[in-house]
């Protein structure tokens, strides 16, 4: 085992996840070390699927800041990204079996599941609240306002900051409302007055660009 | 790649609003039904860009990754680790199976004897391991302003919660805690907690919520009312 992926070892293990994502596929060492971590994920899912609850503590270590910050995101609010966080991972302990490696990586499967209940959440809210002033007309906040200096190696979320910040502004608000606000594109295009065909095309514009600029298979 | 011949490009459009959950339920649903009618070339040409538009905001999300509150591991980790609901055998031990499952939200159990439906059946699974194998399963907790949390784990669809009460003070002598499931027609009560209950943790199985929005926690003289009429001490919204 070579030098990098022993030091990659030493790591807490969430730590290990963003720097192996964050290594470029160059052929070397370390790509092999991006795979090892994409499998780890995998065997851990699968694992979990087992009730095997070391794994579940690992990938909890894993993913909880990914997950809890993009619930948290979306809610906008401490005690019910808590809630929802607590939800999501019960839903992960009880249905770990149905991921399908073949339909993605495990951390897509994890948010999209996570990014699914925050949405149900901040719809169920709304509705009860009649759109209070928490959920009404919050000003747009980057992401990168959200971020925990600690949480995420530096370079990977400068590396997505960048890649978020060479949108246009209507690609990313479009995104922004649709995925961190939790509305429907037809609400978007309500917010932004401007038509469905638009907001789709800027919608779908924005993510191909986001994909490129990831370096997304 | 091939997709030249696309029939129904306005479908394809809606692979990143589908991906990124930003459709209606109606909207969803009325989707799903044009792609099964579309031919599987369409659906796989859908489902690849579903794909791609979650693994790149799979890796968005390090953007936004933040630190969790710390308890919450520990919630979680006690919660699994006694939480044996899919290894039980269907006919045996139901009771070993409930008190897993109570266990799976309190941190420690204590068995208490409260004024609550306990009712683990020799037949059916408890009402408690139900609301955990609930596709809605929810949680909601709150801090109780005379100290300690409470957290109730419901399900609509089961219509039934599991309340976990931690370091709550006793209530005074002469006096319980009662709780209430509170709907538009006013408070039903939920059972009573004591003493001898409250401390250092309790869980109760709450069935029926039926169409109740809140749990209200009140203090009622001697060994509870009919209907609140003490102080209300702490509620939490059942949504």
């Amino acid at each position: 085992m070579g030098s990098v992926v022993t030091q990659l070892l030493e790591r807490p293990f969430d730590q290990r996840l963003d720097r192996a994502v964050t290594l470029p596929g160059n052929g070397t060492e370390n790509e092999w070390v991006l795979r090892m971590t994409t499998v780890d994920l995998d065997t851990l899912l699968r694992r979990v699927a087992q009730r095997d609850p070391e794994a579940f503590a690992a990938l909890y270590d894993a993913t909880r800041s990914r997950v809890y910050g993009m619930v948290a995101r979306v809610l906008r609010d401490r005690g019910y990204s808590e809630e929802t966080t607590q939800d999501v991972y019960l839903q992960i302990w009880r249905t770990a079996e149905s991921y399908d490696p073949a339909s993605g990586s495990a951390l897509a499967w994890l948010l999209t599941l996570a990014h699914r209940r925050a949405v149900d959440r901040v719809r169920a809210e709304q509705a009860a609240s009649q759109r209070d002033s928490r959920y009404g007309a919050t000003t747009l906040e980057r992401p990168a306002d959200h971020v925990s200096d600690a949480v995420i190696a530096g370079e990977e979320r400068q590396r997505v900051t960048a890649c978020l910040d060479g949108l246009t502004d209507l690609q990313r608000e479009c995104i922004d409302l649709a995925y961190y606000q939790g509305m429907t594109y037809v609400q978007v295009s309500e917010r932004l007055s401007a038509n469905l065909a638009t907001v789709k095309s800027r919608m779908r514009d924005g993510l191909r660009a986001l994909r490129t600029c990831l370096g997304v298979g | 790649m091939t997709h030249s011949q696309v029939p129904d490009p306005e479908l394809l459009d809606l692979a990143v609003p589908y991906a990124l959950h930003a459709l209606s339920d109606s909207e969803r649903n009325a989707l799903e039904g044009r792609l099964a009618a579309a031919g599987l070339a369409m659906a796989d040409a859908f489902y690849d860009e579903v794909r791609a538009v979650r693994e790149t905001m799979a890796v968005v999300s390090a953007a936004s990754a933040e630190e969790p509150p710390v308890e919450l591991r520990g919630r979680l980790l006690s919660a699994v680790a006694n939480d044996n609901v899919r290894s039980l055998r269907p006919s045996k031990r139901r009771r070993t199976a409930w008190m897993s499952v109570a266990a799976a939200l309190a941190v420690g159990l204590i068995t208490v004897g409260i004024g609550v439906s306990l009712r683990p059946s020799a037949q059916a699974p408890s009402t408690a391991e139900q609301v955990f194998a609930a596709s809605d399963v929810h949680t909601i907790s709150g801090a109780i302003p005379a100290g300690g949390t409470a957290t109730v784990v419901f399900s609509r669809n089961r219509n039934a919660g599991v309340l976990v009460m931690n370091d709550v003070p006793p209530p005074s002598p002469g006096t319980v805690y009662q709780m209430w499931l509170v709907g538009d027609s006013g408070p039903i009560s939920a059972g009573t907690m004591d003493a001898k209950a409250v401390a250092p943790s309790t869980t109760a199985v709450l069935t029926e919520l039926g169409s109740s929005k809140k749990l209200r926690f009140t203090v009622e003289p001697g060994s509870g009312s009919t209907q609140p009429t003490g102080q209300i001490i702490a509620e939490l919204p059942l949504i």
